[in-house]
C-alpha cells in the first residue's frame, strides 16, 4: 500500500492507495498514530482511493479515531466510497468518524 | 511505512462476463474434433495398409501357381521336341497373367525361348544336353520393389532340366485403393458434420457451465465475491442461479466483517456519561492548577498537548510537563492570586519532525471561598495561524498586483488631460493603454473572484456533456494568431476519435485555456507548442509540452501557489498574475483530477491535466 502526504497548510492530508486490509492497515495505523502525536492530529484521511476495507481495516481506524477521541476529537475521513461507508454504516461505527465530501472541505474544518 | 509498497488492490475487472464461458467449450470442441479426425485419419492409413499388404501377398501365391503351370507345360513340350509351340507359349504367357519377361533358360545357360527373341541364343533344340548352370546360382532375372521375379525347374524327360524364369509387376489396383480412401474420408466428413452440429446445439449450454466454472477457479484464486463475478443473465438459468448465489455470498462477506467488527467494537468499554468524560469530549485541552501550582485536573486534550500521559500530569507539579516560562510564570501569577485577569499566549511548538504548531494558553483564574486556583485552556490554532498568514499575502499580494494596472491608468488619465487636449494622436495612445490597463484589472479581479470562491468552498461545477472536439477546435482557433504572430509552432496530436465527456465545460475550457495561453506566452519566438491528447475509457489527459524557458525544480514546486511567479528577471517582463494555474489546478481537482508539472530551465515545461471520465458520459 502506498500511502501518500500531502500538507495543506497545518493539515496533513494523508491518502492511502488501496484496499485498507491485513498488514496495510497496520502500516496505515502506524503512520496516522504518528500524526496524531507529530502534528497534534491535524490530519485528514481521504479515503478516495481505497476501494474496499475489512474488520482489520476497521478495526485500525477505529483505535485512531478512539486515541483522537482522548483529545475530544474524531478521525475526519473523506471522500469515501460507497462500498466503505456502506461497511461503516452496517457496523455502526460511522458515527465516529467526522465525515466529508473532499480533502478541501476536511481541512477547512480545521479553522 | 515504505511509501513505495505495491497496491495489493484487487483490482475488479469491469464487462469481464462478456467473455466468460466461450474459451472452454471452443477448446474442448476443437480438441474433441482434432482427436476425432487424427483417430479417422489413422484408421484409414491402416486398413489401406493391411489391404495392400493382402493383396501382394495374394498376387504373389498366384504368380507361384502360374509359374509351375507353365514349367509343367513348358516341360512337356520340350519332351516332345515342340520347340515353336514353347516359344508361342512363352510369348503369349505375357499378356495371359500380365507378365513382363519370360523365358526358359536350360541348365547349360541356352536360353531356347524367351518372350523378348533377341535373347534366344539357341534356336534348335538340342537332343541332349548337359547341366553346366547351378539352377539358383545366378538368376537370369532379379526382383526389385513392385517386381517379382520367380524361377522355375523344368525337366524335360530324356533331354535334361531347365529352368523357366518369369518376372511381372506386382501391382495393387490404383481404383481398388481409391474406393477404401473415398469411402473412409466421407465417413469422416459424415463424423465431422455430426459433431459440429452436436457442438452447436450443445455450445450454448456449455457457455453457462463454464463460465460458471471460470468465476469459481477466479474465485479459488483470491478473487472476493462480487460484481466482478457476475455472469450474463443470457447465458440461461445456470448463470441466472450462479448470480444468486454471488450475491449471497458477497451479502455473506459484508455481514462476516461487520459482525467481526461489532466483536471487536464491542469489547471496547463506553465512558460514563459524568462531568468528567464531558470534559474528555472536548477538543480544547483544559486543566485545573491550584495555588501550590499543582495540577488538580487535566482532561484528554490537555494530556494530548502536553504529551504525557493524564495520569502523569494530575497531582504533579505543572513546572515538570510544562516547559515554556512565560506560560509557567503567568499560571503561577494567576494560581496564587496575584494576577487577576486572564491572559492570553500562543507558543510556538517544539517537534521534532516539521512543523510543530501553535498553541494557545488562556489563563483565567478561579476563585472559590478562601482558595485561588488557575484554570488554563489549550487551543490548537496552527491551522487558523496558517490561514491568517495565507489571507495577509493574499491580500498583500492582491493590492500590489491592483496598484500596478492602477498607477498605470492614473498616469495616463493625467498625460491625457494634460496633453492630449490638443494631440489627438496621444489621447488616442493614452486610451488605448488606459483599455488594456482596464481589462487587465478586470482579468485580476475575476481571477481573484474564482480564488475567493476556491477558498470559501463556494465554486461549484455544473454538469454539461463536453465534447472534447469542439473544445479543441476552439482552442486551436483561440491561439492560432497568437502563435503565428509569435512564429510558434502550435501543433495540436488529437486522438482520431475524440469521445464526449461529463464536466463544466466552461472550467475545463478555463484550464485548458490557461494551460496553452501560459505555454505561448513563457515560449520565445520561433519555439514549439505541443498538446498532445489522449482519452480511453478511464481518464482524459492533457499534455502541453513547450520549449519555453522552463522552470527550476524550486519554482516548479511553487507555481501552483497564489500570486506566485518565478523569480527569473525574463518571466517579470511577462503580464501575469500568477493565479492562473492555481485557479486551473483547483477546477481540475474539483473534477476529481489534476494538474502535474515536468520543467527544465531554458529547456522548456509540460503540464500535464488528467480529468476521470465518468461512466455515465455517452
Amino acid at each position: 500500500m502506498k500511502i501518500n502526504e500531502t500538507r495543506q497548510g497545518a493539515v496533513v492530508v494523508v491518502k492511502p492507495e488501496g484496499a485498507l486490509i491485513e498488514q496495510d492497515a497496520a502500516a496505515l495505523k502506524q503512520r496516522l498514530s504518528h500524526l496524531l502525536t507529530a502534528n497534534l492530529g491535524r490530519f485528514v484521511l481521504d479515503m478516495s482511493a481505497i476501494p474496499y476495507v475489512d474488520s482489520v481495516g476497521l478495526e485500525a481506524l477505529v483505535e485512531v479515531t478512539e486515541e483522537l477521541a482522548k483529545s475530544g476529537q474524531a478521525l475526519r475521513l473523506c471522500a469515501a466510497n460507497k462500498t466503505v461507508r456502506e461497511v461503516m454504516e452496517i457496523t455502526d461505527i460511522a458515527v465516529l468518524f467526522d465525515h466529508f465530501e473532499d480533502a478541501n472541505t476536511a481541512v477547512r474544518s480545521f479553522l | 511505512m515504505d511509501p513505495q509498497t505495491p497496491t495489493t488492490a484487487a483490482v475488479t475487472g469491469q464487462r469481464r462476463w462478456l467473455m466468460r464461458g466461450e474459451s472452454l467449450v471452443a477448446s474442448a470442441g476443437l480438441a474433441f474434433a482434432g482427436i476425432l479426425l487424427s483417430v479417422m485419419i489413422g484408421s484409414a492409413w491402416w486398413t489401406a495398409r493391411t489391404q495392400r499388404q493382402a493383396l501382394e501377398a495374394a498376387q504373389k501365391i498366384e504368380r507361384q501357381a502360374v509359374g509351375d503351370l507353365l514349367a509343367r507345360n513348358v516341360g512337356l513340350m520340350l519332351a516332345r521336341g515342340e520347340l515353336n509351340a514353347t516359344r508361342r507359349m512363352v510369348a503369349e504367357s505375357l499378356a495371359s497373367y500380365r507378365l513382363t519377361q519370360c523365358r526358359v533358360v536350360l541348365s547349360n545357360g541356352e536360353v531356347v525361348a524367351a518372350s523378348d527373341p533377341s535373347q534366344i541364343t539357341l534356336h534348335k533344340l538340342p537332343a541332349k544336353w548337359i547341366r553346366t548352370r547351378l539352377a539358383d546360382d545366378e538368376p537370369g532375372l532379379v526382383s526389385t520393389h513392385g517386381r517379382m521375379a520367380t524361377a522355375h525347374p523344368v525337366f524335360v524327360p530324356d533331354r535334361g532340366s531347365a529352368t523357366l524364369e518369369i518376372a511381372g509387376p506386382l501391382s495393387v489396383d490404383a481404383e481398388l485403393m481409391w474406393e477404401s480412401y473415398v469411402g473412409a474420408g466421407a465417413i469422416g466428413a459424415a463424423a465431422m458434420a455430426g459433431l459440429w452440429f452436436v457442438y452447436r446445439r450443445v455450445r450454448s449450454r456449455l457457455r453457462a457451465l463454464t463460465a460458471v466454472r471460470e468465476a469459481l477457479m477466479s474465485m479459488a484464486g483470491g478473487e472476493a465475491a462480487g460484481p466482478s463475478l457476475i455472469l450474463s443473465p443470457d447465458l440461461g438459468p445456470e448463470a441466472i442461479a450462479w448470480n444468486d448465489v454471488v450475491v449471497d455470498k458477497e451479502r455473506d462477506r459484508k455481514q462476516g466483517v461487520a459482525e467481526r467488527a461489532r466483536e471487536a467494537f464491542s469489547r471496547r468499554g463506553q465512558g460514563g456519561g459524568d462531568l468528567s468524560s464531558l470534559c474528555d469530549a472536548m477538543s480544547q485541552g483544559l486543566i485545573l492548577v491550584d495555588e501550590h501550582n499543582r495540577v488538580n485536573y487535566a482532561n484528554g486534550a490537555a494530556a494530548a498537548f502536553l504529551q504525557c500521559k493524564r495520569e502523569e500530569l494530575v497531582g504533579t507539579e505543572i513546572g515538570q510537563r510544562l516547559q515554556v516560562p512565560t506560560v509557567l510564570d503567568t499560571i503561577r501569577q494567576v494560581a496564587t492570586g496575584t494576577q487577576r485577569r486572564r491572559s492570553v499566549l500562543d507558543i510556538e511548538r517544539k517537534s521534532e519532525e516539521g512543523p510543530g504548531g501553535v498553541l494557545r494558553f488562556s489563563v483565567r483564574p478561579v476563585r472559590r471561598d478562601d482558595s485561588a486556583s488557575a484554570m488554563v485552556v489549550i487551543e490548537d490554532i496552527t491551522q487558523q495561524k496558517a490561514a491568517e498568514a495565507a489571507r495577509h499575502a493574499f491580500v498583500a499580494q492582491a493590492t500590489h498586483e491592483l496598484r500596478t494596472p492602477l498607477t498605470n491608468i492614473r498616469l495616463y488619465v493625467e498625460t491625457a488631460i494634460e496633453d492630449g487636449e490638443n494631440d489627438p494622436q496621444t489621447r488616442a495612445k493614452c486610451l488605448n493603454v488606459i483599455n488594456g490597463e482596464t481589462r487587465r484589472l478586470e482579468r485580476i479581479v475575476g481571477e481573484m473572484l474564482s480564488v475567493a470562491e476556491i477558498e470559501a468552498g463556494a465554486m461549484k461545477l455544473k454538469s454539461d456533456d463536453v465534447r472534447l472536439e469542439t473544445v479543441f477546435e476552439e482552442l486551436r482557433s483561440d491561439y492560432a494568431a497568437q502563435a503565428q504572430e509569435k512564429k510558434i509552432t502550435l501543433a495540436f496530436n488529437l486522438p482520431p476519435k475524440l469521445t464526449v465527456i461529463a464536466g463544466d465545460r466552461d472550467k475545463i475550457m478555463l484550464a485548458l485555456h490557461n494551460l496553452v495561453g501560459n505555454a505561448l506566452k513563457y515560449t520565445p519566438d520561433g519555439g514549439k507548442v505541443d498538446v498532445t491528447v489522449n482519452v480511453d475509457a478511464r481518464q482524459l489527459s492533457v499534455e502541453v509540452r513547450d520549449t519555453g524557458i522552463g522552470m527550476s525544480q524550486e519554482d516548479a514546486e511553487k507555481v501552483f501557489e497564489r500570486f506566485y511567479r518565478a523569480k527569473d528577471p525574463r518571466v517579470a517582463k511577462i503580464t501575469g498574475t500568477g493565479l492562473g494555474l492555481t485557479i486551473a489546478r483547483e477546477v481540475v481537482r474539483l473534477h476529481g483530477g489534476d494538474i502535474a508539472v515536468e520543467s527544465r530551465l531554458n529547456q522548456g515545461s509540460a503540464f500535464t491535466l488528467t480529468v476521470p471520465v465518468k461512466a455515465e458520459a455517452a
